[in-house]
Formats: structure tokens, sequence, C-alpha cells
């Protein structure tokens, strides 16, 4: 599917397709248009969803596209690795970038109920309350969802309160389990949700979150970072031992895994393991305008490209790091540590 | 006399085959225009007791069919529709093979490995509307439907579209609901139960 799209002086631009994470799609817009004031005989077509979706998208469904950014850079190898392109029987890559991160966290806004005491240590005690609502993604749809219940695995821990999860979610019907192993924790999300308590409130993304915070139908909502900041909402940072944004804390954060009951994606075992929430690109091996996604990268990478994730509140790594670098195109390698 | 009127039940027959002829040819036509005539699909359904049923796509086709409207939107907010759109309702397709109760769920499955779980009340309407323009919550007024549907728009399902055969959940209004719930390319409906 090369698209070639006509450009206002009549002359035709190449279309190039970037496949990206849902949460960046802010930045993403604006990296864009900054690309094509850049690189004018191009028409960059960015296009949102869920990370999973991303992939799915080019291995799945066999469209193309030349660049592919996911919010959690191990689907890359698990997804794309050993997953061969029908027509050669080579795999849809062999190398990932990691290079944004992010951190979860309390959303809010100054109308929400005891918006006033709330702050970075009694955040579980104000979310225990019964007169609250509070919003979080399905945990069987959304990243957000299970890392939401991972961050309460791991306050229970950090807090040394093993009713905080309940506490703060009450119970559902059939039960989500926490089965302790040695020091970790196994969270078993059945098959369907309901809760039992009538102040959370379970929609299927994240994003369905900022209508009901702007709407005050939720107190509260388990977000991310650079989503809360992007949309001018109140955000309660967490301790870095539990919000899942500090690669020190990847040994701790491995402790939370959950389970799922339910089997979205037949591609996908529905069992994650905690791990700090890290950005990948790469680009498919069948990409029909690898040259220029090479560039779109260079780009992204660049000082302009800094600029606006800076203004978008998107975390990024320094430095950014490759995996399999004898794989990533030579261009991007300077680039790389 | 007589030779005007028996040219002229000459007249009225030819006219008459004429229009059958034309009739005829247009109703062809239309069937072929479909596309439905070379859909070759299958869906097999399951009930609690692993009762087996698989009914071709014209056989969902000649069940009795619900019209509704309504449109779905992505992760990202990316509307698509509202259209309107005909199909089978799922519970009715559930009731083939045993019915499905409260204590069970419905698992849809696609032929691309994607699965979305339906439980009792979303099947019977408890599923969250969003108004078109604005994507915010909006109650919806009529009974929201759960439908494995054919046609939208008038026609046959594109690919795109989850050709032949996909779910929709819509409430017969100018209504969208999450994009998750609108499974393309349905293979098999299963209903389980609960432990």
């Amino acid at each position: 599917m090369s698209v070639l799209a006509a450009c206002s002086g009549g002359e035709e631009k190449t279309g190039m397709r970037v496949l990206c994470a849902g949460s960046l799609m802010m930045p993403f817009n604006e990296i864009e248009a900054a690309f094509e004031a850049q690189h004018p005989d191009i028409d960059v077509l960015v296009e949102g969803h869920g990370s999973i979706q991303v992939i799915r998208h080019v291995t799945e469904l066999h469209e193309e596209s030349d660049v592919m950014v996911v919010a959690d850079y191990s689907l890359i190898p698990m997804m794309m690795y050993n997953t061969e392109i029908p027509e050669t029987g080579e795999s849809y890559t062999d190398w990932y970038i990691t290079f944004a991160t992010n951190s979860l966290g309390i959303a809010y806004t100054p109308s929400s109920r005891y918006a006033g005491e709330i702050n970075g240590d009694n955040w579980h005690e104000i979310l225990s309350r019964p007169d609250i609502k509070l919003g979080m993604a399905d945990p069987r749809l959304d990243a957000c969802g299970y890392r939401a219940l991972m961050l309460l695995s791991l306050a229970e821990t950090y807090y040394r309160d093993d009713s905080l999860f309940e506490g703060v979610l009450g119970t559902f019907n059939p039960a989500i389990e926490l089965v302790p192993q040695g020091t970790a924790t196994r969270i078993t999300v059945p098959e369907i949700i309901h809760p039992e308590s009538e102040k959370i409130v379970l929609r299927g993304s994240s994003i369905r979150m900022l209508a009901l915070l702007e709407s005050g139908d939720i107190d509260y909502a388990f977000e991310y970072r650079s989503v809360s900041e992007q949309h001018n909402l109140e955000f309660v940072g967490l301790p870095p031992e539990i919000d899942l944004g500090s690669v020190e804390y990847t040994g701790g954060y491995g402790n939370a895994t959950v389970l799922l009951d339910f089997h979205r994606f037949s591609s996908v075992r529905p069992e994650f393991i905690g791990q700090p929430i890290i950005y990948g690109v790469t680009m498919p091996r069948n990409a029909p305008h690898p040259e220029k996604a090479v560039e779109f990268i260079q780009f992204l990478f660049g000082p302009e490209s800094r600029r606006i994730f800076d203004e978008n509140c998107q975390a990024l790594l320094d430095p950014i790091r490759a995996d399999n670098l004898p794989q990533v195109p030579q261009e991007l390698a300077p680039l790389l540590q | 006399m007589k030779q005007d009127t028996g040219r002229n039940r000459r007249a009225i027959w030819g006219l008459v085959i004429g229009i059958v002829l034309i009739a005829g040819a247009a109703a062809l036509y239309a069937v072929s225009a479909s596309g439905d005539d070379d859909i070759t699909w299958d869906v097999t359904l399951v009930g609690r007791n692993n009762e087996e049923l698989v009914l071709s796509y014209k056989e969902i086709r000649d069940l009795p069919a619900t019209k509704s409207r309504g449109g779905f939107f992505t992760t990202v907010g990316v509307v698509n529709g509202p259209f309107d759109v005909e199909g089978v309702r799922l519970t009715e397709l559930c009731d083939l093979v045993g019915g499905v109760t409260s204590g069970d769920v419905v698992s849809v499955c696609a032929t691309d490995g994607y699965s979305m779980v339906f439980d009792y009340k979303q099947l019977n309407g408890d599923i969250e509307t969003y108004d078109a323009v604005t994507l915010h919550e909006v109650p919806h007024e009529k009974q929201l439907e759960v439908l494995l549907i054919y046609k939208q728009d008038g026609k046959t399902l594109t690919d795109e579209y989850g050709r032949p055969l996909r779910v929709a959940a819509v409430a017969d209004a100018d209504l969208l609901t999450e994009g998750h719930n609108w499974v393309k390319w349905v293979d098999r409906i299963e209903v389980i139960k609960l432990d």
C-alpha cells in the first residue's frame, strides 16, 4: 500500500504511515507537522491504536507501515521477532529502540471530592473512601488498566498494608484474586469484571476517563502522567517504587504479575509482568519507504521532537538504546548507545 | 373489432412478459450487486452444554432480522459511522444452542484471532453510549442491541468493516459505542457457563 497524495502545488507526495500508541497521539500530531514542514515531499499519516493493535495491524492484518511505536517495547520482540512475513519468510523485525517513558498516577480535577486533601502520601486513604467515584480502564482491554492493578499490588507491599488493594477497588464478582508467590503477587483477572461497589467506574480505555473527570462523573482515575498533563488535569505523582516509571525499580515492579482469564488476542499470552513503562520504536522489514522511515526516526530523536515531547510532558530516555544494535539501520546508530 | 381485441391481448401479454423479464433481471442484478451470492462463510455456535451448531452465511441471513442504527469509535477517538445496520441479535443466535442466562458469558471470536466477551447484561443493552460529535457519554433512549450484522447502510459489509459478519452494539440512534465490541470477521460464538 504505497500512498501517493497530491500536494497543493500539484506534485505528488509520498504517503508514509506511522502507527503509534494512543498515549503518544498529541506529540506525534505535532511531530508530523514539523517533519512535513522540513520534508514537503512526504505526507506522514499518523494513526493511533492500543499498542498490541499497532503490531497486529502489521503482523496479523498484513497492513503495510513504515514506522511503529508502542508503549511497551517488550511487545516488539514478543510479537515481531519470530513472526514471519508471508511473502519472504523473514521476521517482521529484529531490532527496536527504546526512547521514552511514562509513569502512572492519579488524575483528578479541582472539583473532585477531597481535591484539597489528596497528595502523594494519603492517596490510597482518599481512594478508599466510599463516597468517591474512581475510574479505571478495563484491565482486560487496556494496559493502563492492568498496570493500575500492578500499582495497587506493589502499594500493598510499599505501605505494608495488605488490605489496600481491596480498600481502593472494593470487591468484584467473580473475584480478582491476589495470589502470593514468594515475595511476588500474581493478580488473576476473570473473564468478566463486575465491581460490587458502585464507586468503581470501568471503561474500555484510559482515554475515556478524561471526559468522565471533566463532567464530574468520576472524582479520580488512574492515568499516565503525560496524558493527564496534556489535558490540564491535576495529577498526584506516586512513589517511584510503585509508579512503574523508573528503570531503577525494574526488579521491584517484577513482583506484580497480572494474568487474564480473558484471551483477547490469540497471538498474545495474557500474562503481564510488572516493568517500567518504556516506549519502543521499530520499522517493519517490509516497510514500503524505509529511507523515509529512517529519516522520520532520526527526526524523532532530534532537537525539534525533543522540544515537542517536552511541551507535551512526555518524558524521554537519555540515552536512547537499541536492542540488537547490529541490525539497526546504520544511519540511526550514531544516535544510540 | 375482433382483430383489434386479439391484437390488444397480444400487446398486453407482450407487455406483461416484458415486465416480468425486466423485473427478473433487476432482481438478479440486485442479488449480484449486493455481493451476497458468492459468500461462503460458516459460524459455529456453541451452547453452554457444548451443543454445537454450524450456520452458513445464508442460514444466518434467513433468520429474523433486526434493523438499527449506530457507530463506534477507536481507542484514540476515531469515529466510524453512525450506520444503518441489519443483522441478528446475538441472544437469538444463542437461543439456537440452548440460550444464555445471567450465569453465562458469550465469547465472540474472529478469524484473525481476536475475541470479545459479553456478559448477560451487556447482551441485553447495558453498554455505554456516546455522542457522535463530542464523544461524551449520553444515555440511550431506545433499546441497545448487540447484533451480528451483515448489512451496513444497505450493503453487504466490505472487508475493511468485517465482511461478511461482524458485531455491532447499537441503540437505533446516532450514538456510538466503544470499538472493541465491534468484532470483525466473526466465525464462532460460544456460550460459556461461569464457575
